[in-house]
């Protein structure tokens, strides 16, 4: 168990830089999430702390050792991979059991500790197959049995539940979250999936071309994201953006002038900046009455999934999302008036995203 | 669907025909070999060829006789296991690195040797042998056919380390393996099916390797290929005998693959991932 310090870590291929000037701290014992769009390198940073990429410039900590020329073999972390990576010819006991082997841990312990992971995560009947003769749930348990059994300074799991179906994935991710309560060790997850990293995570890291764009907890990420970017990567469905600028008393849609009710603080934060872009989440538009109170607008397309309907209308030439109370039994042409709820909407600079104070 | 199930039928027997044509084509020498081995010499020759006559051992007895044949035939077990043990020892290793480092030139170099022609080779060796003494010697016969096995060995195996997910070999990495034991823990029991099939082919290509044991070996080293060619003679050329050792010499390559026919079948990394 150990924390995990990445100082003015830089990565290039060749002239093409990957990860610019990037400074992380993950603090022994915690769950961080490396979340972000294929390409932002968030693979690539989850390589470095294994081994498996050198490092171009920069710094990287494994507890108090600096690990920047130390082999992955060294390092004493584990990997789940994105395809599971089990050695094919090894029985589900030998793949466990490997790398004790390899550190030549007594044989009894090595029983004791595969049949504990094992038991863990319920794949004991399966120790003796090999893994072509598993289902793929069945593999990715084998993946995280190989990598428990090590008790390692840290996890790292590469979007370990990307080839399971939804259903599966949604089982293995609460796994997951109880195995880290359980064992306590210093967990870095990668995945694309904004969900995942929501709720698995002590910390989420946002990223974009290999720069943090927001290192905090899922709710701050959620409730107070860093900038505009942020703010529409997490959240599904996405935050709705619309241009606003503050016209005489009050805030109006940049293109069509509709007028828009904001709370105190957002038009006050308007007036300051003359202009800029309103972010207001799906959930978080409420229905009125009072035409006065809000936006009017026309519904497009009604999605309902039950627990609530999602409503699609236009509105300042763009799409935008609502989720609405299925009550409400919302149609297709349906006019419904739209008030942003207070303290819940965010105000992005246009020109370069970030939160205007 | 009438129509359909007549196209279907007629491309099977169009397979089934061509299938035949090309295993006449390929089995007929070997055919005319072995018969000719089995019959009396007056007929071995005989034109149009005979397809019924009486069998007779005669050319095998007659080989026996006059050649120490099991003395050659040790010599070319000898030199054959030799070079494709070394081809082996060698090329396994060099084809996982071309593999893991993805740096191919070695692998190219080693094939363009392979595709020189063995004359190229002859006179350097020859001088080179005979002056540190090695002429005649099993070292000399085995080194050289090494530049028979080892591009086979390299090139066989090279797409089937390809073919082992890189990721099992991170897994292997972090699990705390070093890059060797990865070739003998992990690799190499992957590739199984293909180190099978190289070490036939080196076999099969060194066993009837010809022209180095004719200039680098002596008397007593000479292999079985090269102390075949003793009966062709400048007067006259003892077909029936020559045959007989022909079919004695294709014997072990034959058995060879029987043997090992399991290993060719591959698919040994099914299930290595996702799936």
């Amino acid at each position: 168990m150990a924390s995990i310090s990445i100082r003015n870590l830089t990565k290039r291929y060749g002239n093409f830089t990957v990860i610019p000037d990037l400074n992380l701290e993950i603090a022994d014992h915690e769950f961080v999430v490396f979340v972000g769009p294929s390409g932002c390198g968030k693979s690539t940073l989850l390589r470095i702390i294994a081994g498996l990429e050198p490092i171009s410039s920069g710094d990287l900590y494994i507890g108090d050792t600096r690990v920047n020329g130390v082999q992955a073999a060294q390092r004493d972390i584990a990997m789940v991979f994105q395809d599971y990576a089990l050695y094919p010819h090894m029985r589900v006991y030998d793949n466990m059991s490997f790398a004790l082997e390899l550190r030549g841990t007594p044989k009894a312990e090595i029983d004791a500790r595969v049949r504990h992971a094992a038991a863990l995560l319920h794949i004991e009947p399966y120790l003796d197959r090999k893994p072509k003769e598993l289902s793929g749930g069945q593999r990715q348990r084998v993946a995280m049995g190989r990598a428990i059994v090590r008790n390692p300074k840290a996890f790292l799991f590469d979007e370990p539940l990307s080839n399971l179906d939804a259903k599966l994935r949604g089982q293995v991710r609460a796994e997951i979250k109880a195995l880290s309560q359980e064992l306590k060790t210093t967990m870095v997850f990668v995945t694309h999936d904004q969900i995942e990293a929501m709720t698995m995570a002590d910390r989420i890291v946002v990223l974009q071309s290999g720069t943090i764009q927001q290192y905090d907890t899922p709710e701050a990420v959620y409730e107070r994201p860093a900038n505009q970017f942020v703010a529409g990567f997490i959240g599904s469905p996405a935050m709705n953006f619309f241009p606003v600028e503050w016209r005489g008393e009050g805030a109006i849609l940049s293109q069509g002038g509709t007028a828009v009710p904001l709370d105190g603080d957002t038009a006050g934060r308007l007036r300051q900046a003359g202009s800029a872009v309103l972010g207001v989440r799906p959930e978080h538009f409420a229905v009125t009455a009072d035409a006065a109170d809000g936006i009017a607008v026309n519904i497009r397309l009604v999605e309902p999934l039950g627990s609530d309907t999602l409503i699609h209308f236009d509105l300042a030439g763009g799409s935008a999302i609502a989720r609405v109370d299925p009550a409400l039994r919302p149609k297709v042409g349906d006019r419904i008036i739209l008030r942003p709820q207070s303290g819940k909407t965010h105000l992005f600079d246009a020109a370069n995203g970030q939160v205007v104070q | 669907m009438n129509g359909a199930a007549n196209t279907d039928r007629w491309i099977r027997w169009l397979n089934t025909v061509q299938l035949v044509i090309a295993g006449v084509l390929i089995m007929a020498p070997t055919v005319w070999m072995v018969l000719s081995s089995f019959k009396p010499s007056f007929e071995v020759t005989a034109y149009p060829p005979t397809l019924v006559f009486s069998p007779t051992l005669e050319n095998y007895a007659e080989l026996t006789r006059t050649t120490p044949f099991l003395s050659y035939a040790l010599n070319s077990l000898i030199v054959t296991v030799g070079s494709t043990a070394l081809g082996l020892l060698f090329g396994i290793p060099a084809a996982f690195a071309v593999s893991w480092t993805r740096i191919t030139w070695p692998a190219i170099l080693t094939l363009a040797a392979r595709m020189a022609p063995g004359t190229l080779f002859l006179l350097p060796w020859y001088v080179m042998f005979r002056q540190i003494g090695m002429i005649g010697s099993y070292t000399a016969l085995i080194l050289s056919h090494a530049v028979i096995t080892l591009p086979i060995v390299i090139w066989v195996l090279l797409p089937s380390f390809d073919a082992i997910p890189r990721s099992v070999f991170e897994a292997a990495q972090v699990d705390g393996c070093s890059v060797t034991r990865i070739l003998w823990r992990i690799a190499m029991p992957l590739v199984a099916s293909g180190i099978a099939v190289s070490a036939i082919l080196a076999f099969v290509f060194s066993w009837n390797y010809f022209l180095f044991a004719l200039v680098l070996s002596n008397g007593d080293t000479k292999t079985l290929i090269a102390a075949a060619f003793n009966f062709i003679g400048e007067g006259s050329t003892q077909w029936g005998a020559l045959m007989a050792a022909a079919t004695l010499i294709a014997l072990p390559p034959l058995v060879l693959a029987a043997l090992v026919q399991r290993w060719l079948v591959s698919g040994l990394t099914l299930g290595a991932v996702k799936g």
